[in-house]
């Protein structure tokens, strides 16, 4: 898992990307000026860095070493 | 052919106390007049500088490999030593670190990819060229993409439409509702930011470098002039281009293995899953 160092800012940066513009789509749609947006945005990091801990987990055990 | 070689907006009158402020180099420094234009099939071609290194280094670069290894014997001597220690660095240091065996067969992609990425960044120093090629963004974008549409369709291939998307996408040990939030973020991650990461991260480094050198080179000059502050600041500025041009050494190399290095972890998904 050499490759987890360099996909991590990429994964937080596509979490935020989707989630925070869903949001706001979320916004445009129900008319609110930014509810919906900063609330994606954290979400979208909240799962973009539990999807690194998932992957760096997995890379670190025993049975994940399989190269 | 008259190439333009010089600094576009570059004034030799214009000097601290000249009353011409300081001539900041911009983006503009890196757009050259094209030397041949020409229509095929109503698509206008404009040669410029840029083009015509990326030949001159693409033919420089089989030239040396071609004479490196044009009789080789098993005790290499003089080039073939050098040609020999590019393969191995390349083999050893990328390939079979980062896929593993089954990375040989690689090999001749990521020493494309690497032999040419460090020349073309190296232009940026070499004097009368002046300009890495690197920093004109089209450049890695193509290389990235000649990247992107090799692993993408190996990983297919190798692994099967549904299996390569399911390894992509799907990280194992997650809770089932999880994948409904991770899937759109590894998709997005892995297929559309990835590639684009690949080529900004060279063309940016390149870019970044090239116009602090020309900053502080045209600074030197610029301040160049009888008095206190004249003297003082440009012998300083003259001494930032100088290490600045150093590091640019190590920044060239380092961008043209990083470049190297991604292109083979993304072929080890290709081969061995996420």
């Amino acid at each position: 898992m050499s490759d987890l160092a360099w996909s991590m800012s990429s994964k937080v940066l596509a979490g935020i990307l989707i989630y925070g513009g869903l949001g706001w789509v979320l916004d445009r749609w129900l008319g609110f000026d930014a509810i919906f947006l900063p609330v994606g945005v954290i979400l979208g990091a909240a799962i973009a860095l539990y999807l690194v801990f998932v992957r760096l987990d997995r890379s670190s055990s025993p049975e994940g070493r399989n190269r | 052919m008259a190439v333009d070689l010089a600094v576009p907006s570059f004034d030799p009158e214009c000097h601290l106390g000249s009353g011409c402020g300081f001539p900041a180099p911009g983006a503009d420094i890196f757009f050259f007049d094209p030397v041949w234009t020409f229509t095929i099939l109503g698509i206008e071609f404009n040669i410029t500088k840029q083009i015509i290194l990326l030949v001159l280094v693409g033919a420089a670069v089989v030239g040396f490999f071609w004479y490196a290894f044009r009789r080789p014997a098993l005790v290499p001597r003089g080039a073939q030593n050098v040609g020999e220690m590019g393969y191995l660095f390349i083999r050893d240091g990328i390939a079979r670190d980062t896929i593993g065996k089954a990375g040989d067969r690689f090999v001749p992609l990521l020493f494309t990819a690497f032999f040419l990425v460090w020349p073309l960044n190296f232009l940026g120093i070499l004097p009368f060229a002046q300009i890495p090629v690197t920093a004109t963004f089209a450049i890695p974008v193509a290389f990235a993409l000649v990247i992107y549409f090799t692993w993408v369709p190996l990983g297919i291939k190798r692994q099967g439409v549904g299996g390569f998307f399911k390894a992509m996408t799907m990280p194992p040990d997650v809770p089932k509702a999880m994948y409904v939030l991770l899937i759109p973020i590894e998709f997005v991650s892995n297929f559309l930011v990835r590639p684009f990461t690949h080529c900004v991260r060279l063309f940016a480094n390149m870019f970044a470098g090239h116009l602090l050198i020309a900053t502080f080179s045209v600074g030197a000059f610029y301040l160049l002039s009888a008095s206190v502050l004249g003297i003082i600041g440009s012998t300083a500025s003259f001494v930032v281009a100088v290490g600045m041009t150093a590091f640019e050494v190590l920044i060239q190399f380092l961008q043209a293995y990083v470049f190297t290095m991604l292109a083979a972890v993304y072929l080890n998904d290709a081969v061995h899953g996420h």
